[in-house]
């Protein structure tokens, strides 16, 4: 039970020590607000640098520009007479005109849109101006002309060529207009006669990649770790070095009050953070584009694509982000105060912080890297998934934002809870509150490894028994090709293979660990009936998830490919549901559970067991099978530890598995019509369904609602009196 | 009203598997006296403290403070404890006063009764000319006043002092130990630990000798001198460590020559 009083006294208190702070004064507040104007100097200069480049122009339908040219006299060339450069008298600097190569090239590639763009991409030119073949008629008749002008918007360069190009044409404009004038003696302010025609062959998503759409999101994501990194150091190790951490542990407080204190401390330098880092970016991007437009070369149309290039985010998208900041920085504060309480000094809670830099910054760099995209596995990711989204927002992609908004909302709030959970455990842990200097040697670390080895493992080896399967699977799976016996083998390997050695070499009761224990058959029954019962809903559940991320056509057909490789029946019971309801029990319900229940109650214990078990479905077969895969997962983690053995599992696992891979053979029945309305997909009718799915609910509100029938483990790691030497 | 019976704390050293720190230790201390706990450094007299103030969790054995049960009911003893050792530094961004009134919030004092207190707190240890001075800025004899402040502040029945004077000057220990006896009179049960046996003599009612985490002895300093047939504490200390096997800590010095 949380006083909040408390955590509110802790909070206003420790806020006040923060704002004290010179270091993290400055982290939290100066520094976004030197760094962004530096940052764009920076960028004004390197614009410049581009301008000064040479880039190459290709102009289709030259022969037109000469006609045009004839039929005019009196109007200026638009090239020179060489006609590999533009007429030096259009602009201001005549020396401007060697930075633009011309071709001319009547090459039929150009006309057509889509190898145009795809020499455009290719680096083939900057920019291709189209001449249009009524130029010379349409001059002289005093009509308006556009001259098409297609570049790349995605590309910087591509795009500054582009600027140069229209201001060219508009100077062009206007020597056009000023010799009429002359001429024929009209008023100033007649019809432009010509004017550019801008042709972008990026997409919308790709058009919207300017610098600060590019930039913006992995600096927001890396400013809201950095405001809570100190903090959270100066909150935990800080306290330590200082010799206040036993002070306030010895007051009423409990650890999750101290914790949540210190945590809305960290929580909110992180979202003012990258509050001012929002804003102090937007009014950079405003003075950039405004200096651009005062350029000398002032132009109309072009300076709303100069500002485009550097456009500050729409108060919409600001909105969203915001949104979105306020889970990224609950996560990140609580990642932070986990790891800085382990620290002794704030010197030491400073290594700790690397490796999050170094997990954290791929992440949010993913979004820079050409064709990645929100899609569901992007999403789930908790860094990528906000930079990618937040990317999106800076496109003004609004659409993939809000149907991606929730996936990457929801297991952002789920990691922040799960790091908050986290860094109470480790409040509450003495082990690391009053840890100590230590001299670290392997062999004596070995040596105890094996000789103090608990009955059951604690709940860290439950992630090192994850991360091994994974690492398994990474270095083990090229090996194994894909068919028949080598995949029952890579699963024996790579599921089975590390919880097995964990708890026979880690553990001192293996039997207990994986929880192979006798079992009354009532509990097989059960299980094999709850596997049934659910079955119809599990199907259902299956369609609506193809339904909303439906599977890429080249994974579709890899799986239609690996159903063929499969004989017979047998062989796919035997590799697609005996295999896996082996090891991955053994592994998930056996020792995962076993592990992570003797940290967490039963019902954290099953729910983290599941997300684990969910995950691991999509790291190695499809994020389509995550859903089904926790649901089960769910099920199987109440079922291993309410009746406290692992056979049970196994059966509802074999039974599950062994219906999907067996269903074939109900829907092409003569009589499939009465069971399934939906053959092809086996979609039972829906009485069926929901009367199946009651009855399941029924069983698991049985199971969930009986007593424990004794601890499986004990709560506290009590070591072994034998093993306490007396001295 | 402390009673601990068969307290025992072990920590795990990768190096050389489970070590008792402290091993079935039992004792009980009243109301209106100083309980002294004595022993060495690493003697486990922090540990057993630390149990009683609910940092840590005991390994086997009981312990209750002040009624309270201190694994079953952690909130409710530290409630009811005032402790202070070398371990409770001293926010060094925040004023005496500051540090004070946050604890007492903690405590969960109502806002008026907390002013009146640290008013009263204040003046008993003359506190008042640096109550807005940074912790950062305090000499070591405010600082140790403004620890005193904060663990009597919520007016608890127990106090616990672990090695309160270590680091101190003769002048500040002594004042130091004068609050002490002041606080005994007022009727609260306090335990003191230290490793000066003369310091102990002075101060406690009762004393238990703690020696490598076991209690060696037990009693009035007067009737355990009489029963061991020791002139002082600390001859009464060499000779029950001796008992007790241990001869390294009266090995006389190897000679030159």
């Amino acid at each position: 039970m949380v006083r909040w009083p408390n955590v509110q006294t802790i909070f206003i208190q420790e806020a006040r020590d923060q704002l004290r702070d010179r270091r993290t004064l400055f982290m939290v507040f100066v520094l976004p607000i030197l760094l962004y104007p530096l940052l764009g100097i920076g960028m004004a200069r390197l614009s410049e640098a581009f301008q000064d480049q040479t880039r190459r122009v290709v102009i289709v339908g030259c022969e037109h520009l000469a006609a045009a040219s004839a039929a005019n006299p009196e109007a200026p060339p638009l090239l020179d007479e060489t006609g590999s450069r533009f007429n030096p008298s259009l602009f201001d600097n005549p020396d401007d005109a060697a930075r633009l190569d011309v071709l001319c090239d009547d090459d039929p590639s150009w006309h057509d849109p889509t190898h145009r763009r795809e020499r455009l991409r290719g680096g083939d030119a900057d920019a291709v101006v189209l001449i249009p073949s009524d130029l010379a008629d349409t001059l002289r008749q005093q009509r308006r002309v556009a001259i098409p002008i297609a570049y790349d918007s995605a590309d910087e360069k591509s795009q500054l060529t582009y600027f140069r190009i229209t201001r060219l044409l508009e100077a062009w404009n206007l020597a056009i207009v000023e010799q009429r004038r002359v001429a024929e003696g009209r008023p100033e302010g007649s019809t432009d006669p010509v004017r550019p025609d801008a042709q972008d062959v990026a997409t919308r998503t790709e058009a919207g990649s300017s610098v600060w759409a590019r930039i913006f999101p992995f600096l927001l994501v890396l400013m809201s770790l950095t405001g809570a990194f100190y903090p959270a150091v100066d909150l935990c190790a800080g306290e330590k070095e200082r010799g206040t951490m036993e002070t306030l542990l010895i007051s009423p407080a409990s650890r999750a009050e101290i914790v949540l204190g210190k945590f809305f401390v960290v929580f909110c330098a992180s979202i003012a953070t990258a509050l001012l880092n929002l804003a102090s970016m937007g009014a950079t991007a405003f003075a950039l584009a405004a200096q651009f437009n005062q350029a000398p070369m002032r132009l109309r149309p072009s300076a709303t694509g100069a500002a485009a290039l550097l456009a500050a985010p729409s108060p919409v998208s600001l909105g969203w982000m915001i949104a979105l900041l306020i889970p990224l920085a609950a996560f990140f504060s609580a990642l932070c105060l986990a790891l800085a309480i382990v620290a002794r000094s704030m010197k030491e809670g400073q290594y700790y912080m690397t490796p999050l830099y170094l997990i954290c910054l791929p992440l949010a760099c993913l979004p820079l890297v050409p064709g990645i995209q929100l899609d569901p596995f992007t999403s789930l990711l908790p860094v990528t998934g906000v930079s990618l989204l937040l990317r999106a927002l800076m496109q003004g992609d609004y659409a993939s934002a809000s149907q991606y908004f929730p996936l990457v909302f929801t297991p952002l709030v789920l990691c922040g809870l799960l790091a908050i959970r986290w860094a109470i455990d480790q409040f509450k842990s003495e082990s690391v509150l009053f840890r100590e200097a230590e001299h670290f040697d392997l062999v004596g670390w070995l040596r105890h490894l094996w000789r103090d080895k608990p009955q059951t493992p604690p709940a860290g080896m439950a992630v090192l028994c994850y991360a091994l399967m994974l690492v398994a699977y990474w270095f083990l799976a090229p090996f194994f090709p894909v068919s028949g016996w080598s995949l029952v083998l890579m699963q024996v390997l790579v599921i089975l293979g590390p919880p097995v050695a964990l708890a026979l070499l880690l553990t001192r009761d293996p039997i207990r660990t994986l929880r192979l224990r006798a079992t009354r058959p009532a509990d097989l029954a059960l299980a094999g009936l709850l596997a049934l019962t659910l079955f119809p809903m599990v199907n259902e559940l299956r369609v609506w998830v193809d339904a909303l991320f439906p599977m890429p056509e080249a994974v579709r057909q890899a799986l239609e490919r690996f159903k063929d490789l499969i004989p017979d029946p047998a062989t796919a019971f035997l590799l697609l549901a005996l295999t896996p309801a082996l090891c991955e029990e053994v592994a998930f319900r056996g020792y995962i559970l076993t592990s992570l229940e003797r940290s967490y109650r039963p019902a954290w214990a099953i729910g983290l067991s599941a997300l684990l078990f969910g995950f691991m479905h999509v790291l190695l077969s499809l994020f389509q099978q995550l859903f089904n895969a926790t649901l089960l997962g769910l099920v199987l983690g109440l079922i291993a530890i309410r009746t406290r053995s692992l056979f049970p599992c196994i059966v509802f696992h074999l039974v599950n598995n062994g219906l999907a891979v067996g269903v074939g053979a109900l829907t092409s029945a003569p009589w499939a019509g009465r069971l399934f309305r939906d053959p092809a997909q086996a979609l039972f009718h829906g009485p069926i369904t929901l009367l199946t799915t009651a009855l399941a609910a029924v069983l698991v509100m049985r199971l969930a609602g009986q007593p424990l029938r004794g601890r499986s483990v004990s709560a506290v790691s009590s070591p072994n009196p034998e093993r306490i030497r007396t001295s | 009203m402390i009673q601990v019976e068969q307290l025992s704390k072990s920590f795990l050293d990768y190096r050389r598997g489970w070590l008792p720190a402290v091993d079935a230790v039992s004792f009980t201390c009243v109301p209106g006296e100083i309980f002294g706990l004595l022993g060495p450094n690493g003697a486990g007299k922090t540990t057993t403290l630390r149990m009683l103030s609910t940092v840590l969790k005991p390994t086997s054995g009981r312990a209750r403070v002040a009624g309270f049960d201190v694994v079953r009911r952690p909130e409710q003893v530290r409630q009811s404890i005032g402790f202070m050792s070398a371990g409770t530094g001293i926010y060094e961004r925040r004023t005496a006063w500051e540090l004070v009134e946050f604890f007492g919030r903690l405590y969960g004092l109502p806002p008026d009764r907390l002013r009146a207190r640290m008013e009263a707190v204040f003046d008993w240890l003359q506190m008042n000319e640096f109550r807005d001075v940074m912790g950062a800025r305090l000499s070591t004899g405010m600082k140790q006043k403004v620890s005193i402040a904060r663990t009597i502040i919520h007016d608890p029945p127990v106090l616990i002092f672990d090695e309160p004077t270590s680091g101190l000057d003769v002048l500040v220990a002594r004042s130091l130990r004068q609050r002490i006896l002041e606080l005994r009179d007022q009727g609260k049960t306090i335990i003191f630990s230290s490793h000066d046996m003369s310091e102990v003599a002075k101060l406690c009612t009762r004393v238990a000798i703690i020696h490598k985490g076991r209690l060696r002895a037990l009693g009035r300093p007067a009737e355990l001198l009489e029963r061991y047939g020791q002139p002082d504490l600390e001859e009464l200390f060499f000779f029950l460590v001796r008992a007790d096997g241990d001869l390294s800590v009266d090995r006389p010095w190897p000679r030159a020559d």
